[in-house]
């Protein structure tokens, strides 16, 4: 990636958009900390973060939920949620008191899974769990943490149009005080959701502005298209 | 089986949990009565048993939890051996109280310099540079004349340890409800490991580590840790077993012996309390039997269980007993109430 320097206002919703390869991913590893820049910076509620291991970024009050589902496939749901809640209390070194000691937290889960319908099986193992039911669950637990900055990775891929507009309303539903941001190529939710959209192109910023702004910008059309036109040109370079 | 099970388990009726306790409590019932019924020579080896069982049940921690395959731990072993031993030896000291506490310290304590070094690197290269720190400790145990009786390789004539108790003499019977009770402590402290925040999110990194740490989990100190633990719980079996054969040898600081807990484990079911448990009595008691018949081909006769159980036994002994349970209660168990 190269000269990408945005900013989000708190409270914003950022969309992400561009095809393959644009470095969307990339640039959520940068913000989250599973990567480290090698030159440039990232500041986080005016600190700079730049250098700060994932798990510090998560006491910050970031989370984010993976592009491929990535929930713990061999524990249970309930396990799954309690792990996710005791990440950013100080219970999580606690190692002689059971998880589910912790009354309050098993209230939260409950609190979580019910509207999910998962709380009746929250026994079984995710593993089992149907595609579309773990992606809710993994929006639930990345939303329950109640973060400052949530990171969304194509929340709705693989989902079928009933379930990716349930998960646009979900997220519409936010509080204002949580800032999110968006990767994905589901353009119903983009632009159901964003207040803002960025395009990202080969690593590089094509385009920064409101929905109605990217819609009618021609170098937006003109990628979008153009990938279309020389699909075997961009794969070889 | 998670705890939420557990609890709800308990709130069925109690033939339901009749059910359900059953193997546990058939576990508890066998190591505590029956060796008391058997021949003495047969109570030594129960007693070797429960000291490996002890072993592996530390080393599934690291293993089973965390997903680390380690092949170095007869050195946390072997630490934990060779303190009491050279308190024994140098010090006269056989007080239990003091010789313990120092095993498990000192097996921490090696568990910890060589984690930081093996911990910046995972999967197989984790378990060569274990090995290789492992005989690293296997050569200092050969090579150092202060760790060995004048004369030959190793410590020998190692008393029982003293428990401070007036007119208590041991037999090898009491040997073996003590080394039990010790066993027993720490059969529970595993479980509450296995169970708390702690464990659960050793078992998250065993899963999906980028995940684990985005949650806020600082896993290397999660790993770090749980290495320094199942250390420490090698280091306890390894300080009962240096009471138990009152005899320590380099050979128990080498790879045969950190080879150990990870067959007993990988053939009794990883992840799991009794996995480890069933897999350190087949060997320890396929041992015992070769060694009465064909002395020289055990390691052929130990290669064969390895083969047979990855075949036939994927996933553990535990596994297919507990399933074998379900179907039997399935099958005959009415739990309508």
């Amino acid at each position: 990636m190269s000269d990408v320097s945005f900013s989000v206002e708190r409270g914003e919703r950022l969309a992400i958009i561009g095809p393959n390869g644009a470095g969307k991913t990339t640039l959520f590893n940068l913000i989250n900390g599973q990567m480290l820049p090698t030159s440039g910076k990232v500041f986080f509620w005016g600190q700079d973060i730049t250098h700060m291991r994932a798990y510090s970024r998560a006491h910050l009050g970031q989370a984010r939920s993976f592009q491929l589902i990535s929930l713990f496939l061999n524990l249970s749901v309930l396990d799954n949620t309690l792990i996710t809640l005791h990440g950013i209390k100080r219970s999580r070194f606690q190692m002689l008191r059971p998880t589910t000691a912790y009354t309050d937290l098993l209230a939260k889960a409950r609190e979580i899974l019910s509207p999910i319908d998962l709380w009746e099986r929250r026994d079984e193992l995710v593993r089992s769990l149907s595609y579309g039911e773990q992606r809710r669950l993994e929006i639930a637990l990345t939303v329950a943490l109640e973060p400052k900055l949530l990171l969304l990775d194509e929340p709705s891929s693989g989902l079928t149009s009933a379930e990716s507009s349930e998960i646009t309303d979900s997220i519409c539903k936010l509080g204002r005080d949580i800032t999110v941001l968006l990767v994905a190529h589901d353009m119903d939710l983009v632009f159901g959701i964003a207040d803002r959209i960025m395009v990202l192109h080969y690593g590089k910023v094509v385009a920064n502005g409101t929905p109605e702004e990217i819609r009618a910008d021609p170098r937006v059309k003109e990628i979008y298209m153009g990938i279309e036109e020389n699909a075997g040109n961009t794969t070889a370079t | 089986m998670t705890i939420t099970k557990i609890m709800e388990a308990l709130r069925q009726p109690w033939q339901l949990q009749l059910v359900r306790f059953t193997p546990h409590m058939v576990v508890v019932l066998i190591l505590a009565i029956l060796p008391a019924v058997v021949p003495a020579y047969v109570q030594g080896t129960w007693t070797k048993f429960v000291i490996f069982a002890l072993f592996a049940l530390g080393y599934d921690l690291i293993y089973g939890h965390v997903g680390l395959l380690s092949l170095g731990h007869a050195a946390y072993f072997g630490a934990g051996g060779y303190t009491v031993a050279a308190l024994m030896l140098h010090y006269n000291m056989d007080s239990l109280w003091v010789g313990l506490p120092l095993g498990i310290l000192a097996a921490a304590l090696v568990a910890a310099i060589f984690g930081f070094m093996a911990l910046r690197v995972s999967g197989m290269y984790f378990l060569l540079v274990t090995f290789a720190l492992g005989e690293l400790l296997y050569s200092v145990t050969w090579n150092w004349k202060w760790l060995s009786t004048p004369g030959m390789q190793g410590i020998s004539g190692l008393p029982r340890p003293d428990l401070g108790i007036p007119g208590f003499t041991w037999n090898t019977l009491s040997f073996y409800y003590f080394v039990l009770v010790v066993f027993l402590i720490c059969f529970f402290l595993v479980h509450r490991i296995m169970n708390s925040p702690f464990g659960h999110a050793l078992r998250g990194i065993r899963e999906n580590e980028s995940r684990t740490q985005s949650l806020g989990y600082n896993t290397w100190l999660y790993k770090y840790t749980a290495f320094i633990i199942t250390g420490a719980f090698a280091g306890v079996a390894g300080v009962l077993f240096v009471y138990y054969n009152r005899l320590i040898s380099p050979t128990h600081v080498g790879v045969a012996t950190s080879f150990l807990p990870m067959i007993m484990v990988i053939i009794g079911g990883s992840g799991t309390l009794l996995g480890p448990v069933i897999g350190a009595f087949v060997i320890v008691f396929v041992e015992y039997f070769a060694s009465l018949f064909t002395p020289e081909r055990w390691p052929l006769i130990l290669g064969a269980i390895f083969v047979v159980a990855i075949m036939y036994a994927r996933g553990g002994i535990n596994i297919h007993l507990s399933r074998l349970w379900q179907r039997l209660i399935n099958r005959y168990g009415s739990t309508k109430v």
